[in-house]
């Protein structure tokens, strides 16, 4: 949409980056206030510590666990308290056998102004699923207590308002009217020109479009209505019938336009 | 335990013994970066693709422009905007009205349209699209986690999900044709003949070219117990037409045809038959006997009988009913083939003087409409087609024939009468006397009544102009008729003398008319001149 004249043809297609198609990557499901803080992480972006302990027992999966840094912790998130649980468990799936690829898109600073230049890189594939779940301890049950109380407020709200409204006063004349009516009176009476010049604007007018409407006219060449009118029978012919209901267009003989490819 | 994790998360990164295994610490960052946006592709299950084998192949992804479609679907673009065929101000106008009635257009977003992707490189891609999955939910996120050279992690949170299909170019039934298919599927042995079938069917709805009938006919099975014998006879006469066809194009073509409309013509009937079959509850009117159809009940008949029973006949064509049936149809059988017959003659006439048709067809309408409202045949001459006056003299045959058709009890006597009366002479005069027997058809009754004093005027009309000269007498006779106008009676007389211009026509006229002194009335602004009758 940042082109001007919209484009309607199929692009062509990008290359993709394949650099980083073999990486192994992890799929976690994070719960929603964890994200948002992550979100705010500041710096360079740590927000904790992953722990992964493998276990010697054949066929069991290791345990993960991600504990936030104190710093982190204390980042403020709009709308909620600061009090969210500090460690967090990472229950661990296979993928299926689903097929998951994570590509990227780049856009770029924009090389062209005209081109969104966006380089689209695979990132890897996914080798392991996770459900991040919180270890469940006092912090976290008064979070989802003020998570369910929001949750249940109603969006709307009826308010006693205790003044008196005052937007819409009952008015003997609409500001916009008077305006309109002071333009019309320093406008003036449009003035007839010279046959041939008023002619010769039409003539380009018609150039732009096929079909006009008079009021539109008489605003363009700014000629009273019955002497453009008197003109226009000459040139023109009047519409009656859709698609195209009361307008105007040039006669056949006074047109010359190209053919629309 | 939970102690002892902590006591671990505490302790420095790096590996630390503890009861149940070895235990790794590692940085997770969550970087901020803007501008890379990441989503996930979801392949169908099943589909075989493994970008690892790929790595050294190519991949092209880009959106897929849906601007054209969007554009169609909301008449956004069905006038131009400038130039030729375009109005001033029509795109403020049509938002204007949308605005005021609310409709609310989704806007087109490009980044909303769906991926198509191209896995390897020239004939041997594969091609997937990828629609936007909706739903990310309110309250969980997804995160990515990978591990970076530095041994942290970092975890990138995934905005799309697009799942991707292989792209098909295979042709495919729909959900009726499969339906259909589905309920034969015991019955059909070539499953290739499916397809086989619908690529035909697609080729004869777009053909048009005529094409010549094929000369060998084929012995048809008469009796088809199931579509397997169908299926099996259309095949077969594939399989011969493939082997004529090396040799003649259009025959085999014209014979598929056929075939395919014939079976067309079957799959409908069958797939009537079947549908009757299911829904019928048990009228149990099989089990009676009709009297006069031949079928009977079946345990009374054997192998050959059963197979002739299921042959298609209608109960009409049985022996017993088709002789009652037949014998009432006799009468108006006849009368209908007479008609034709007729009409047939009369055509080939008409073609024999063609040009004349067109104003004659003119005329006739005009005849028709206005003979309902006359009662005087001559009037009714008058008032019917000016440049004709010679009609007049015909229609002394016509009526005359119309006195003797009267005595044959037809109800419909146009077409008929027309038979009769070319016979006569005159033989540019018949068409004109077609029209007046039309029109006698329609007024027969009123003309037979008064004869005689039509024929009397008739023929003194018809002699004065008929002879084509300006006379006053002419012009008084079409005075008396009606009020015309001068020029009215200028293009009376053009028809008749075209040789003379338009100015000697009008100076004649003029002179006439200054003797003839006719009345003059003022209907519309336009100046009538008329004669009072006198008798």
């Amino acid at each position: 949409m940042s082109q001007p004249p919209e484009e309607e043809s199929a692009r062509p297609l990008r290359d993709v980056d394949l650099r980083a198609a073999e990486r192994g990557v992890w799929l976690v499901k994070v719960p929603k206030y964890l994200s948002e803080k992550w979100k705010r992480a500041s710096g360079k972006g740590e927000v904790g510590k992953l722990k992964i302990i493998s276990t010697k027992i054949p066929g069991a999966q290791p345990e993960v666990t991600f504990s936030m840094n104190e710093a982190q912790a204390q980042v403020q998130v709009p709308g909620r308290g600061t009090a969210t649980p500090k460690e967090h468990k990472f229950k661990l799936t296979g993928v299926g056998n689903q097929n998951l690829v994570v590509f990227s898109e780049n856009k770029g600073e924009g090389t062209t102004a005209a081109e969104i230049t966006e380089r689209i890189a695979i990132e890897g594939k996914v080798i392991q699923r996770a459900e991040c779940q919180p270890v469940v301890d006092k912090s976290y049950m008064q979070l989802k207590k003020r998570h369910v109380e929001d949750s249940n407020k109603p969006k709307r709200e009826i308010k006693q308002i205790t003044g008196v409204v005052t937007t819409y006063k009952p008015v003997s004349n609409h500001a916009a009217n008077i305006e309109h009516e002071k333009k019309i009176k320093e406008g003036g009476k449009r003035i007839r020109d010279e046959r041939d010049v008023v002619t010769n604007k039409l003539f380009e007018i018609f150039e732009k479009h096929q079909y006009y409407n008079i009021q539109d006219l008489v605003r363009l060449t700014n000629q009273p209505v019955t002497y453009l009118k008197e003109i226009l029978q000459d040139l023109c012919i009047y519409n009656m019938k859709a698609p195209h209901r009361n307008m105007y267009e040039l006669k056949p003989e006074y047109r010359h336009y190209k053919e629309q490819k | 335990m939970a102690t002892n994790v902590q006591q671990v998360a505490v302790s420095k990164p790096g590996a630390s013994s503890g009861s149940q295994g070895n235990a790794s610490e590692y940085v997770v960052r969550v970087p901020n970066d803007p501008l890379k946006k990441y989503s996930m592709i979801k392949f169908a299950s099943g589909t075989d693709i493994d970008f690892l084998k790929l790595s050294h192949g190519k991949v092209k992804m880009e959106r897929e422009n849906n601007l054209r479609q969007y554009k169609t679907i909301y008449n956004l673009d069905a006038m131009p905007k400038f130039g030729a065929g375009s109005e001033y101000g029509r795109e403020q106008k049509e938002e204007a009205r949308r605005k005021k009635y609310g409709i609310n257009i989704k806007k087109y977003n490009p980044n909303d349209q769906p991926w198509l992707m191209k896995v390897g490189d020239g004939k041997d891609c594969k091609r997937y699209k990828g629609v936007r999955e909706g739903t990310i939910s309110e309250n969980t996120s997804y995160y990515i986690f990978t591990k970076c050279a530095d041994g942290a992690f970092e975890a990138f949170p995934i905005e799309e999900w697009y799942n991707f299909q292989p792209v098909v170019k295979y042709k495919y039934l729909n959900s009726e044709e499969a339906e259909e298919e589905f309920s034969r599927r015991d019955k059909t042995m070539n499953l290739f003949s499916i397809m086989v079938r619908k690529r035909i069917k697609n080729e004869e709805e777009t053909e048009e070219k005529p094409e010549d009938k094929k000369d060998k006919k084929k012995d048809k099975k008469s009796l088809i117990l199931t579509d397997m014998e169908d299926w099996m006879e259309t095949e077969d006469e594939e399989e011969e037409e493939e082997e004529a066809e090396e040799g003649a194009e259009k025959k085999p073509k014209k014979e598929k045809k056929e075939e395919k409309t014939k079976r067309r013509k079957n799959a409908k009937i069958n797939a009537d038959d079947e549908a009757v079959e299911e829904s019928d509850e048990g009228d149990f009117d099989d089990r009676e006997l009709d009297y006069i159809s031949d079928s009977g009940s079946e345990s009374s008949l054997d192998e050959k009988a059963k197979n002739d029973k299921y042959d298609d006949q209608g109960v009409d064509q049985e022996k017993g009913l088709k002789k009652l049936i037949d014998s009432e149809e006799e009468s108006s059988e006849e009368e209908n083939k007479e008609e034709d017959e007729e009409d047939e003659e009369e055509e080939a006439e008409k073609e024999a003087q063609s040009k004349k048709e067109k104003k004659k067809k003119k005329d006739s309408k005009e005849n028709n409409k206005e003979a309902g409202g006359e009662s005087d045949s001559s009037s009714s001459s008058s008032d019917s087609d000016d440049s004709d006056i010679d009609k007049n003299e015909d229609k002394f045959s016509s009526v005359l024939f119309m006195q003797e058709k009267k005595r044959s009890s037809r109800p419909n006597t146009p077409t008929v009468e027309k038979l009769e009366i070319k016979t006569e002479p005159k033989s540019e005069g018949g068409i004109k006397r077609k029209i007046e027997a039309e029109e006698g058809g329609a007024e027969k009754k009123v003309r037979t009544e008064s004869p005689a004093p039509s024929l009397k005027t008739s023929a003194s009309s018809s002699s004065i102009s008929s002879s084509g000269e300006i006379t006053e007498e002419a012009i008084r006779h079409y005075l008396t008729r009606r009020p015309m106008t001068a020029k009215e009676l200028v293009q009376k007389f053009k028809a008749k003398k075209s040789q003379m211009s338009n100015e000697q026509l009008t100076q004649k006229i003029g002179q006439l008319l200054k003797k003839i002194n006719p009345g003059r009335k003022y209907i519309k602004g336009v100046m009538y001149l008329s004669l009072e009758k006198t008798e």
